[in-house]
């Protein structure tokens, strides 16, 4: 009995050990990059995450698209027990540990390195371009739209355009020239242009199609003041409108409603939010929660305009009663704004419908949306009349907007009146300005187009000033620091940006 | 046959023994049957006493009435050894027969100790190790055994992370020796490594490993130390029935002083001057405390004959919280059962089942904004003018500013449900294949299922907009372990011993879970249990993980006479979690020491009875990290696409092919001194523990698309000194016993990657932009707290000094310009600029205690015993979000009794500033506290009642005793309780966490009665 135990132990031991010799992990239920990408579906997998990283509470579910605001001069700070954070980035005094930058900064990288991983993928299939390419451009879209944003944020920044494999081999990188990121962002574009379809499955606009690359390349052009390939670009989505399926929503308000988002012909690119799902930051949207009243709707209250918007905007502008709350109606009793904790107009855009969303709008349905057909037709406007001053075509597309804008919830107004194109190129570019300003207030576009024709010391320090800040200063305020922590770990991105 | 087996085998054994090549002795000497009785001296026959032959692992015990019977041969020492009693040594000659008699014995250099894959006699250890035994444990109730370790050893640093009823607990051996790695020390349950502990009633000891020498023969799991934990045994005898009960009546440990009604809405009119009066006047926190209690009963009957012994024991906790809607209960069944097969072979088998059940309220939220408020944070923020209830029944909201719900809806009306079924199974064979030579096989196996469901019902704010939210989330963690392993023991001679040790271990760990949920019930009765019912369902969730180790050990340990002992230990482990390059690593110390006393020159130094010194050098390592974090990955990228999920990943880590273990190296010199014939023990350790190759979440450049790499990167310190006493300060009929042990430890951050201050933040998520609340940075603790310097309150007059988002205005909050100042490089001169910028932050403070200590006095006279056990913490900091939220006196929440004396312009000598709506959050000065505090943890009397009583109703012994816990704190702290932890769960803030409080479950004061009966 004795020996036979003494075999079986024997028998144990040598069992244990044959059977502990594997330690080679075998993960089940993650996926490992390098066996990742089998075919087109994959490709189309992993682009898809970069939408999921950019509808977040970092970029256009709040920290992003708020920053954007509060620097323009159409949204301040209401409530002002808020973060310090959000009043440095409103009051131009920001320093380069700002927590918002810190937030929204990491998160735009994490979608262009989605998006590079993706085109990386689509690449490594070999595949002929007819079966590819629209997933490429899908990705190089995406990086294209990433960089866009930053580089009109942060100007010089590194360009990252291949899919990172050993990050500490970026740690000693430089900042790349804006003017090459811009042609990196161009490049993108038109190679997104050119192999994009028209339309997305179900006409959706929260994927880019070929009219989308085309609007941003307009917006691009603009930008730079390369007004004639601005006109160019803006031109081919206005002609080619059918068959990307663009056209103006009847009522200005529609817009702005979470329950119709989905079937808006005037979307060109946004993000798509569904009430009540956020999954750790993605798909967790704040933005109504920032502009509702603080006393009256429990929401922040942070994000109100200056009672300057409000004052000077001409009451019977139909867009100015969307975009606005003056009024509440609480428990059947009317509450005028100045019962309100900030006794100013809170923004109204997206507080009104904002779908499945929690008691303050936060979670909600939305679709916030980058770029509208309306803004199209404003581009097309302001670039003609660059080139030609103010023409019947230019002044066309402007009153396409403001005809829109005259139809009052169904019923006709005739404010705001046409433009007739008898005035200087001067006063119609400012007319143009001023129409942006308004059909887009609020819509995080202000702030570029104040950087992008340098309107700075006017509308913070100039006598009309609609949000005064008279340490407004042009030589440090257009740009934002890049990060502090950025620059601890790579030195060589020192200097930061001028008076940082 | 055996002989000539084993001999041919030997080539096998040779593979696991690298020590015994060459293995004399095996070869049994001539040898006769020794018998005899050994009693103790008062006179009784004593059961269960251990009878070794010398030098060897051949023994046995007495039985039921002190007989014992043994194979030794003429020449060979019998030693006897008892808990409690002084070991006697019987050398044999011609006689076959010895009667013996032990005498009790006070010293505690006989005591056996517990360390890694054998005992020793506390005398012959070269390592660091404390010994905390059972009465310790059970002084009073604990729901977990760890719980009762606070105070009790040198060095071991117990704090609940939480004062929730079964809520985890955070034990530091030696310091924290990682930053993002976990610093958990490893539990290892009568062999079982990373065993579960069954309750403290059915702990016989509990050893603390903390030197190298100690710990590595755990190797890669050693660096945090080694808690080992021994079950109770039966012994020979007739059964004895142990049968232990108490109940304790708790109470919350403080409260804060809040405003009342009336003070509020003056406080709020102030700044919203038509706040609108809701006629209440509700003290919140008396809403949600109540008198919570425990029930704790225990039965365990044990025994044994000469071949088999056996204990067994059920108990049954019982926690009502002290607040409302929390309670925690715990069933639990533990059984040894040792069976002598024959002369050679023993099995044993260590069973624990044990069902834990935890109803759960919110504390110490994430994020406490709309509907996401905790009881306690609610409690001290909610507005006291409010009602309970609205006219309509439904529960109050706040008034104003975020919508959080009363806290008592959302102690009562939200459920949280955690059950856990453990089931823990050693099986052990022990095979003597010759007298010396000792083979040991173990197979354990641990399985924890769980299942938490919660439930929100449209009754609280968060439920109400989805109509009621459930969830249920459930998993299966599973640990297997099968170790092997040879121990030999050679008297080489009469002066030089050897014992060896060599084996090798495998141990497999697999965890599942998943989680589903719905939202938009029909009505709030079916709870978490009708999810299909739910018209939206939630996003569903499951996950797998495998980590598999595999392990070669040894050990050495020569002894000279037991005045020179050497000690070597070694482990090779290999680990699944680490990549590819790098799987497996070695582990060695060594350790020397020199029983001083032994030596000629101090024969006639009687004030000292022993004087032992101790050094250790070792290496240990720390492989706390989840499985596949090597390995590069997409994760699941959360995408909506026409309304509905989509299929999407993104890349979110990064390969590290090359990643490894911490390293830590110890460096351990110690003493143990007993004074005064033994009244007197005195233990001292000098450490310093440098762990290198840190597990770290290394920054990376954000521009890459990822944020961190965990890279092996970064040197962490910690030095300390420990001591512990025991004084048996009277002895004889009244008896005073004193215990002491008081540990100073430094922690310090040596290296970071590139050298770069590392900025993070803590804060719960609603108190928004407190953003980066503490620091890491070289030469300093890990987790100083970092902000600005608080410098009172602004008066009329003075240069408000400018800065975005500071207040400029008297009465306001007036911080310290320090920094600011760029050279022509564009780096901070420390010098002032000016203006208040993030530049002006500086350490504030941070949670690392300067010394923790213990004292504990046990007096007996006759039937009565008193204890009385004091415990605390000195030098720490307390950053505390609690305070910085509902004192900041700006917003909406009700504030302490602070803002009474806040700045007005009648009151101007003030450091509070004024009311506001306008003051942002900030992590200051202001808010760091001194979190040094002394508890009186525990005072008990107890009566034993005497022999003539007790047997008069048939049991052997009876005691009753009633205590008080935690009934006395002096501290200077203004929060609730400075015993705190707050976002301090998990591998990556464990560590760098320390020292935050925020809206805590208070600990509990109480006071027990219970009675122990024994038959």
């Amino acid at each position: 009995m004795k020996i036979n135990l003494y075999k079986i132990l024997a028998v144990w031991l040598l069992l244990s050990i044959s059977g502990c010799a594997d330690l080679n992990e075998k993960p089940i239920g993650v996926f490992a990059p390098e066996t990742f990408f089998k075919s087109p579906k994959d490709v189309e997998t992993a682009v898809l995450g970069a939408y999921g990283v950019i509808a977040s509470e970092n970029l256009f579910g709040r920290q992003f698209i708020c920053a954007l605001q509060f620097r323009g001069d159409m949204v301040d700070i209401g409530n002002r027990a808020t973060s310090a954070e959000r009043i440095q980035v409103n009051d131009f005094n920001m320093d380069s540990n700002n927590g918002m930058v810190g937030r929204f900064w990491p998160q735009w990288f994490q979608a262009i390195n989605a998006a590079n991983s993706a085109e990386a993928g689509g690449i490594s299939l070999g595949l002929p371009d007819e079966e590819i390419n629209h997933l490429i451009a899908e990705a190089k879209f995406v990086r294209a739209f990433a960089y866009y944003h930053l580089v009109r944020m942060f100007g010089d920044l590194p360009y990252i355009n291949f899919a990172v494999t050993d990050p500490s081999s970026l740690k000693t990188v430089s900042k790349t020239p804006e003017a090459e990121i811009y042609a990196g962002i161009i490049a993108d574009l038109e190679f997104a242009k050119q192999w994009l379809p028209n339309t997305q499955k179900n006409n959706i606009r929260t994927r880019p199609t070929a009219g989308t690359a085309a609007a941003y390349l307009a917006s691009v052009h603009l930008t730079l003041g390369q007004y004639q390939e601005a006109y160019t670009e803006a031109k081919f989505v206005i002609d080619n409108k059918a068959l990307f399926g663009y056209e103006l929503e009847t009522d200005y308000e529609d817009n702005f409603k979470a329950s119709i988002a989905n079937s808006l012909k005037e979307t060109i690119f946004a993000f798509d939010f569904l009430g009540q799902q956020a999954v750790g930051g993605n798909n967790d949207d704040s933005l109504v929660p920032m502009i509702e009243v603080l006393n009256l709707t429990g929401g922040y209250g942070v994000s109100v305009p200056n009672m300057n918007v409000y004052d000077d905007w001409d009451s019977r502008d139909y867009r100015k009663k969307v975009s606005f709350i003056d009024t509440l109606v609480v428990d059947g009793v009317k509450r005028p704004y100045s019962e309100f904790s900030t006794p100013r107009p809170h923004i109204g855009k997206w507080a009104r419908d904002f779908g499945n969303g929690n008691a303050i709008g936060r979670y909600s349905d939305h679709n916030f949306s980058d770029f509208r057909y309306a803004e199209v037709l404003l581009i097309a406007a302001e670039a003609l009349g660059e080139i030609n001053g103010p023409t019947a075509e230019a002044a066309g597309y402007l009153n396409q907007v403001r005809a829109r804008a005259r139809n009052w919830a169904g019923t006709q107004t005739n404010f705001p009146e046409d433009v007739n194109p008898t005035m200087s190129k001067a006063e119609f570019i400012d007319l143009v300005l001023e129409d942006r300003r308004l059909e887009l207030a609020f819509e995080w576009k202000r702030w570029y187009d104040i950087k992008r024709r340098d309107l700075g010391v006017k509308v913070f320090t100039g006598p009309n000033s609609l949000e005064p800040h008279p340490n407004f200063d042009p030589s440090r305020d257009y740009l934002m620091p890049l990060p502090a922590s950025e620059l601890r770990i790579n030195p060589n991105l020192a200097p930061n940006n001028p008076g940082y | 046959m055996l002989k000539f087996l084993i001999l041919r085998r030997r080539g096998i054994i040779r593979i696991f023994m690298l020590f015994l090549l060459l293995s004399p002795g095996i070869l049994l000497a001539q040898s006769k049957t020794i018998t005899g009785k050994v009693t103790s001296n008062e006179g009784e026959t004593m059961p269960g006493v251990s009878i070794l032959i010398k030098g060897t692992s051949t023994g046995t015990a007495t039985d039921i009435d002190g007989n014992y019977s043994i194979q030794a041969s003429e020449g060979s020492t019998l030693v006897f050894s008892f808990i409690g009693m002084v070991t006697k040594e019987i050398t044999v000659n011609s006689s076959s027969v010895y009667n013996v008699t032990l005498e009790t014995d006070i010293s505690q250099l006989d005591e056996v100790l517990v360390v890694g894959y054998g005992t020793t006699k506390k005398s012959d250890l070269t390592g660091s190790v404390s010994s905390v035994k059972s009465e310790e444990l059970t002084a009073f109730p604990v729901a977990n055994a760890t719980q009762a370790l606070q105070g009790r050893a040198a060095g071991v640093n117990v704090q609940s992370n939480n004062g929730d009823p079964g809520g985890a607990l955070k034990v530091r051996i030696r310091g924290g020796n990682s930053i993002n790695a976990s610093s958990d020390p490893l539990y290892v349950v009568d062999g079982f490594v990373g065993g579960a502990l069954p309750p403290a009633e059915d702990i016989q000891s509990i050893e603390v490993l903390k030197d190298a020498s100690a710990t590595a023969i755990y190797g890669s799991r050693g660096a945090n130390g080694v808690i080992m934990v021994t079950t109770k045994k039966g012994t020979a005898g007739k059964a004895k029935v142990d049968f232990n009960t108490s109940y304790s009546s708790q109470n919350e440990i403080n409260r804060l002083d809040l405003l009342n009604a009336d003070e509020f809405l003056a406080y709020t009119r102030e700044v919203i001057p038509n706040y609108v009066d809701n006629g209440a006047d509700t003290d919140w926190q008396d809403q949600i405390y109540r008198t919570g209690g425990i029930q704790n009963h225990q039965l365990s009957v044990s025994g044994g004959s000469d071949r088999v012994n056996y204990y067994v024991s059920g108990s049954f906790f019982d926690q009502k919280g002290i607040i409302v809607g929390s309670d925690f209960k715990r069933y639990s069944v533990t059984s040894n059962l040792n069976f002598d097969v024959n002369d050679k072979i023993s099995v044993g088998l260590n069973l624990l089942a044990r069902r834990t059940g935890r109803n759960g309220v919110v504390t110490q939220e994430g994020s406490g904004g709309a509907g996401g408020a905790g009881v306690v944070g609610s409690s001290l923020r909610f507005m006291p003018d409010l009602p309970l209830r609205n006219e309509d029944g439904s529960f109050t909201l706040a008034s104003i500013g975020d919508p959080i719900d009363n806290p008592y809806a959302v102690a009562t009306e939200r459920e949280e449900e955690t059950i856990a079924d453990l089931l823990q199974g050693n099986f052990f064979l022990n095979y003597d294949i010759t007298e010396d030579l000792t083979f040991k096989t173990t197979l354990g196996v641990n399985t924890n299922n769980f299942r938490t469901g919660i439930f929100v019902p449209t009754t609280l704010y968060a439920g109400r907009n989805v109509n009621g939210d459930a969830t249920i989330n459930s998993g299966k963690n599973t640990n297997i372990i099968n170790e092997n392993y040879l121990t030999y023991n050679w008297k080489i001679n009469e002066n030089n011993t050897l014992t060896a040790l060599a084996g090798y271990s495998v141990q497999k760990s697999t965890n599942n879970g998943w989680s589903a949920g719905s939202q938009s019930f029909i009505t709030n009765s079916v709870s978490f249990w009708n999810l299909g019912g739910g018209a939206v369902p939630k996003i569903p969730s499951s996950g797998f993980s495998e980590t598999q180790i595999a392990s070669v050990f040894g050990r050495l340990n020569y002894s000279y006479n037991s005045k020179y002992l050497l000690t070597f230990n070694a482990r090779y482990d290999g680990s699944s979690n680490f990549s590819k390059n790098n799987k497996w690593a070695f582990f060695p110390s060594g350790a020397f020491a020199w029983n001083m006393k032994d030596e000629g020159f101090m024969e006639d130094v009687n004030l000292i009875s022993d004087f032992k010194w101790r050094v250790s050098y070792g290496l240990t390592g720390n492989q706390a990290i989840s499985p596949y974090q090597t390995l590069a990955r997409f994760s699941n990228s959360y995408t909506i696409i026409d309304g509905a999920p989509v299929n999407a990943v993104r890349p979110t880590t990064v390969a590290n092919d090359d990643l490894t273990w911490e390293t830590t190296r110890q460096f351990d010199l110690g003493a143990d001194i007993a004074l005064f014939e033994n009244r007197l023990n005195l233990t001292v350790d000098y450490y310093r523990s440098v762990t290198s190759d840190l597990l770290f979440s290394v920054p990376l450049p954000s521009y890459s698309g990822y944020s961190s790499q965990l890279q092996n990167l970064g040197k962490v310190e910690n030095k300390g000194l420990e001591f512990s006493l025991n004084s048996f300060n009277t002895t004889g009929e009244f008896k005073w016993n004193t215990g002491f042990n008081i540990s100073f430890n430094r922690n310090k951050v040596l290296e970071l990657p590139d050298g770069n201050d590392i900025l993070y933040g803590s804060g719960p998520g609603h108190l928004i932009g407190l953003g980066q609340t503490q620091i890491l940075r070289v030469g300093e603790p890990v987790g100083s707290f970092y902000g600005w310097i608080y410098d009172g309150v602004y008066q009329e007059g003075d240069d408000f000094i400018p800065g975005g988002g500071f207040e400029q205005v008297a009465g306001g909050e007036k911080f310290r310009d320090i920094d600011g100042t760029k050279d022509a490089n564009g780096q901070l001169t420390g010098e002032p600029d000016g203006r208040l910028t993030s530049d002006d932050r500086t350490i504030i403070g941070n949670g690392q205690a300067k010394f923790i200590w213990g004292l504990n006095n046990d007096f007996s006279y006759k039937g009565f015993d008193l204890n009385i056990f004091f415990q605390g913490s000195q030098g720490n900091k307390i950053l505390s979000y609690t305070l910085l939220e509902i004192e900041t006196l700006s917003g909406s929440n009700n504030s302490t009794k602070k803002a009474l004396d806040r700045w007005t312009p009648t009151n101007t000598d003030t450091d509070v500033p004024k009311r506001t709506l306008s003051r942002s959050q900030r992590v200051s000065s202001r808010w760091v506290y001194d979190g040094s505090y002394a508890r009186l943890k525990n005072i008990s009397l107890g009566y034993t009642f005497p022999k003539s009583i007790s047997e008069s109703i048939s049991v052997s012994r009876i005691k009753l005793y009633v205590s008080a816990q935690n009934i006395l704190t002096f501290t200077k702290y203004e929060g609730i309780d400075p015993e705190v932890n707050y976002n301090s769960s998990g591998s990556t803030n464990s560590n760098r966490n320390l020292g935050l409080d925020y809206a805590s479950y208070p600990n509990a004061k109480s006071y027990t009665v219970g009675l122990n009966i024994s038959f």
